[in-house]
């Protein structure tokens, strides 16, 4: 039942990967998924910012990722920020994705290696 | 903050509600810090990124919302079936026959040619000149950059050698100057069109046929080009084919033959008497393509001064002392050439008629959205409590609103479409002219979508705006049924059931006026059985015989035809009997009393009146005498009906009375009745007798000999076998009964009833649709408060008064208005032409309609009410209360 739910998001659209990618590391504001993305893609994914909420609002209403109600310390936090989380079933999604990924990644290298021997 | 923070901070805040609610603060503040790092790291380019990237996502979120607004709405309107179907059956009848009159009227009179270039730089003067007019109209190169002479309307007998089909075969054509192709622009679809270098006087004759004719009448074929079909008897070569749905200029009737004025008269025996160098033949139009820069009032202005210089030459012209405007120019790029104040009023006339159709659909639509969302009204507050913008709950109700017309217009569209069907199952009696391409095609389906969306958005904003106003508190605490807004005499709902009522009376009388008129007018009343007489024509030039032979040959007929012993009553004329003529005909004066009076005239020979069994009310009819007798250029003998009499000559007594016109002088012989023509009219008519020159020459519908016996098909067949032992090789056309006459002359006025019938008759539904509608809605709010009327005794007819007491007002005043609008209305338009004129001189004084059409209204529109009203007294009052 969920791993079919999960098969319904697969292949995930690039932006969508980033995003879960840089929340799998923990909860983050929209910013700084921004910044993380640029950093993890060595500055060559920009999301601009009205592509990245976009994105967010989608995401949230596809029940992958969800308004977390834990904030920083006082001194950090700006009270018009919004952190996110990954839900269950983004993980599960985001792990799915990371799996066709590698599957993708060994067939290739499979098909190098017969051509060079 | 710097100018590209500044317009980021715009568009962010351009956002839909619900996407700012969530996202707005933060966007701000990405947005802020980014233009603080890009203005360092990438600089304007970064701005530009930034930018661009919002100004892109907004139209998607709007979309994305939007789709969310639909889906919302399809579900609401599956959530209630009735109404959906009743709005979107409102809405389809409106649409449906709006696109209707649209592709049937409408774009009938309003589409181009096709295959002209700059069609609308076309005009055309409103009278036929002579060919040496149009020469000289020619030479005026600095306004018109082409003139070219049509002769419209001319019937060729056509032959296809090594075809089975050896009968000739009569088509419409136009005989034009050579530069008629390259004015209109028409370039050929395969061959060559007719040009100024190539055809000459004195070449050997071709012709350019139309795409229709190449594909009815000679089966697409391919090598058409290059070869011979006879025209009237003489070979011709074809030498090309028009482009698709090339029917002509200046022409109602497809024109299928273009014969060049090159040709030999032989061929074409208008062209005979060398009409092209007389002055005084007016037989043709000019087509005129005005230069760029040229005003139609400046050409107007040149044709008048042109037209004034020519006339001296021209006995039969107006007299120079009248200073009356001489030349009219009309449009000549669309189908049927219009003058500009018959435009203003045709479009009128059709404008309104869809108009006041879509108007009684959208007020439909209105009214029921309207109680739709007095139902809804929980709902909505609930809404609006939590937090849902006004703004918001507006535009879901305008795509709900749109939804239901958009279905409404595709069902409409159907409907149009089944319409066009049927009128094409219905139409075309045999020997009609070919109808011109009036499909109901994407243009229509393009005006009815607009129309649905048009209409959608503009119904469903009133109700929007007046139930989103509802008070949060009340409507929560009281629920849905008991906010009793008072009743509003003046409210929005009643007046537009008021002016639905209105309208809907106004069709049903002003089409009724029509159809009633158009039925009475078109009953011809003969003394003898319609069904006795039939009539044909022959035309010997046509067939290729010189005008001896011609003459030679209607000498003997008479002899013969009697000597069949079949056909005890035959005459001859000029035209078919009964013909409908719309012109104002030519003036003639009286000798004595100095009464001018235009008369269409009629040329008849001996025998005519005892053959349609008229008895004269005075003197006599023509003779043989008359026929023969060139009668000297003194007196020709002439017979005037009743009503021409009687407008010369007080006391309508004529018999010997001399009247004159340009050319002669005529001598009055008898008067017979009047008789109505075949479109139910009748003119003052003066009938000239047949006379040697026509049957030298017979005139351009040949010579009709209509014929009286037992049964008309033993009549025609007396006749053909008499023509046929005289001359095999003759070819009768226009050989048809009376009775089938009658129904073609009739056709179109009888396809225009039923359309103006439908229409009438569909405005009556929608409106009751919209009555009911309308009295289930206040019915619906009234729940409670019958229910307590009825838990305290009050009886099924109170009830039942109460309801239908509100109806019953707003009938009556909708009806009382729409009678007085459809006589206003009637009498604008009997005004305006002289069809509409008789027909509803009839009409308007029919008891039947001025009495019965409001009655039935009234009939329908309190089975409206009474149906929801009936359904109120069956209220359970316990279940009313329950409800809340």
């Amino acid at each position: 039942m969920i791993n079919s739910s999960v098969q319904t998001f697969l292949p995930l659209k690039p932006n969508w990967f980033h995003i879960l990618l840089s929340l799998a590391g923990g909860e983050q504001h929209g910013y700084g998924i921004m910044q993380d993305v640029l950093e993890q893609t060595t500055g060559k994914v920009r999301l601009w910012p009205a592509t990245l909420y976009g994105a967010i609002k989608r995401l949230i209403e596809a029940g992958l990722i969800e308004e977390s109600d834990r904030r920083p310390a006082p001194e950090h936090d700006d009270a018009r920020r919004r952190y996110y989380r990954l839900t269950s079933l983004g993980r599960l999604v985001l792990d799915a994705e990371c799996e066709r990924l590698h599957g993708l990644v060994r067939a290739i290298r499979a098909t190098r290696k017969a051509v060079t021997e | 903050m710097n100018f590209p923070g500044r317009l980021y901070r715009r568009l962010a805040q351009a956002f839909p509600h619900e996407f700012k609610m969530s996202f707005g603060d933060e966007m701000l503040l990405a947005g802020e810090e980014a233009t603080r790092r890009l203005a360092r790291q990438r600089g304007i380019a970064g701005f530009f990124l930034l930018l661009s990237d919002i100004a892109m996502r907004l139209p998607v979120e709007y979309f994305a919302e939007i789709r969310q607004d639909m889906r919302y709405a399809v579900r609401a309107l599956l959530k209630s079936p009735a109404f959906a179907l009743v709005g979107i059956a409102s809405m389809g009848l409106g649409i449906g026959l709006t696109t209707d009159i649209y592709s049937s009227g409408w774009s009938m009179l309003m589409r181009t040619i096709p295959g002209t270039v700059n069609p609308s730089r076309l005009v055309t003067p409103d009278a036929p000149v002579s060919y040496p007019y149009i020469e000289q109209f020619h030479e005026q190169k600095k306004l018109f950059a082409g003139v070219a002479a049509v002769e419209n309307g001319v019937q060729f007998n056509i032959g296809v050698p090594g075809r089975s089909r050896t009968k000739p075969e009569r088509v419409l054509g136009q005989i034009v100057s050579p530069d008629y192709f390259s004015v209109l622009g028409v370039v050929a679809a395969r061959g060559r069109v007719l040009s100024l270098e190539l055809d000459k006087p004195g070449n050997a004759p071709v012709v350019v046929i139309s795409d229709r004719f190449w594909r009815s009448r000679l089966n697409t074929d391919p090598d058409i080009i290059g070869q011979s079909i006879r025209v009237n008897g003489q070979l011709a070569t074809i030498v090309g084919i028009t482009p698709r749905k090339f029917d002509g200029a200046l022409s109602l009737n497809p024109a299928e033959l273009f014969v060049p004025t090159t040709v030999p008269a032989s061929l074409a025996p208008e062209l005979r008497n060398d009409v092209v160098l007389s002055s005084v033949a007016r037989d043709f139009l000019a087509l005129i393509r005005l230069q760029p820069d040229v005003t139609s009032e400046q050409a107007e202005a040149a044709l008048d001064g042109i037209t004034r210089r020519l006339d001296k030459n021209d006995p039969t012209a107006r007299p120079q002392t009248d200073h009356g405007k001489r030349v009219v120019l009309l449009g000549a790029g669309t189908r049927v050439p219009l003058p500009r104040q018959a435009r203003t009023m045709v479009t009128g006339f059709y404008g309104a008629l869809m108009a006041i159709v879509m108007a009684i659909a959208c007020l439909n639509l209105a009214t029921m959205l309207l109680a739709r969302c007095a139902n809804r009204r929980k709902e909505l507050a609930i809404r609006l409590g939590v937090g849902a913008s006004r703004f918001r709950l507006i535009r879901q109700m305008i795509t709900e609103g749109i939804l239901l017309s958009l279905i409404g217009g595709a069902a409409g569209f159907a409907l149009a479409y089944c319409l066009w069907v049927l009128n094409l199952q219905v139409r075309q009696p045999a020997g009609t002219p070919p109808l011109p391409d009036l499909a109901v095609d994407w243009r229509a389906a393009i005006f009815a979508f607009g129309l649905s969306v048009v209409c959608g958005i503009g119904f469903s904003l009133v109700p929007a705006f007046q139930s989103t106003k509802t008070d949060v508190a009340p409507a929560l605490k009281e629920g849905a049924a008991l906010q009793l807004s008072g009743y509003n005499r003046f409210g929005f709902r009643n007046l537009a059931i008021g002016a639905q009522v209105a309208g809907a009376l106004m069709l049903l009388l002003v089409t009724g006026f029509l159809v009633l008129g158009v039925l009475n007018g078109s009953n011809i009343h003969t003394r003898f059985n319609q069904n006795t007489m039939g009539f044909l024509s022959v035309d010997p030039v046509r067939d290729g015989y010189t005008p001896e032979q011609s003459h030679h040959f209607f000498d003997r007929l008479p002899e013969r035809l009697r000597d069949s012993g079949r056909i005890p009553f035959f005459a001859f004329a000029a035209q078919p009997p009964f013909l409908s003529s719309d012109d104002d005909g030519i003036p003639i004066v009286a000798d004595s009393s100095h009464v001018q009076q235009s008369l269409v005239r009629e040329t008849v020979g001996a025998g005519y009146f005892s053959t349609l069994s008229e008895s004269l009310v005075a003197g006599r009819e023509f003779e043989e005498k008359d026929d023969r007798d060139p009668s000297g250029p003194s007196l020709t003998p002439l017979i005037l009906n009743q009503k021409a009499a009687r407008a010369f000559f007080a006391d309508g007594n004529a018999i010997g009375e001399r009247l004159h016109d340009q050319k002669r002088t005529y001598k009055v012989v008898g008067v017979v009745p009047d008789t109505r023509d075949a479109g139910g009219m009748s003119h003052p008519l003066a009938f000239l007798p047949l006379t040697e020159r026509d049957f030298l020459r017979p005139p351009a519908g040949g010579i009709t000999i209509i014929a009286r016996s037992n049964s008309a098909v033993d009549a025609l067949n007396a006749v053909r076998e008499a023509v046929s032992s005289l001359d095999p090789n003759l070819t009768p056309f226009n050989v048809q009964t009376l009775s089938e006459y009658l129904d073609l002359s009739r056709y179109a006025m009888r396809s225009a009833l039923r359309t103006f019938g439908g229409i009438g008759f569909f405005a009556l539904l929608l409106s009751a649709i919209g009555l009911s509608g309308v009295t289930a809605y206040s019915v619906a709010q009234r729940r409670k408060e019958i229910g307590i009327r009825m838990v305290l005794g009050a009886s099924k007819a109170q009830v039942l008064r109460l309801v239908l007491r509100e109806g019953v007002a707003l009938v009556a005043a909708g009806s009382l208005v729409g009678f007085l609008g459809a006589t206003v209305v009637a009498r604008i338009l009997a005004s305006l032409t002289t069809a509409f004129g008789d027909a509803f001189a009839v009409g308007t004084d029919d008891p039947r309609l001025l009495i019965g059409a409001p009655l039935l209204l009234a009939g329908m529109a309190l089975l409206a009410c009474y149906l929801p009203a009936h359904n109120a007294t069956k209220l359970n009052p316990l279940q009313a209360f329950r409800q809340e």
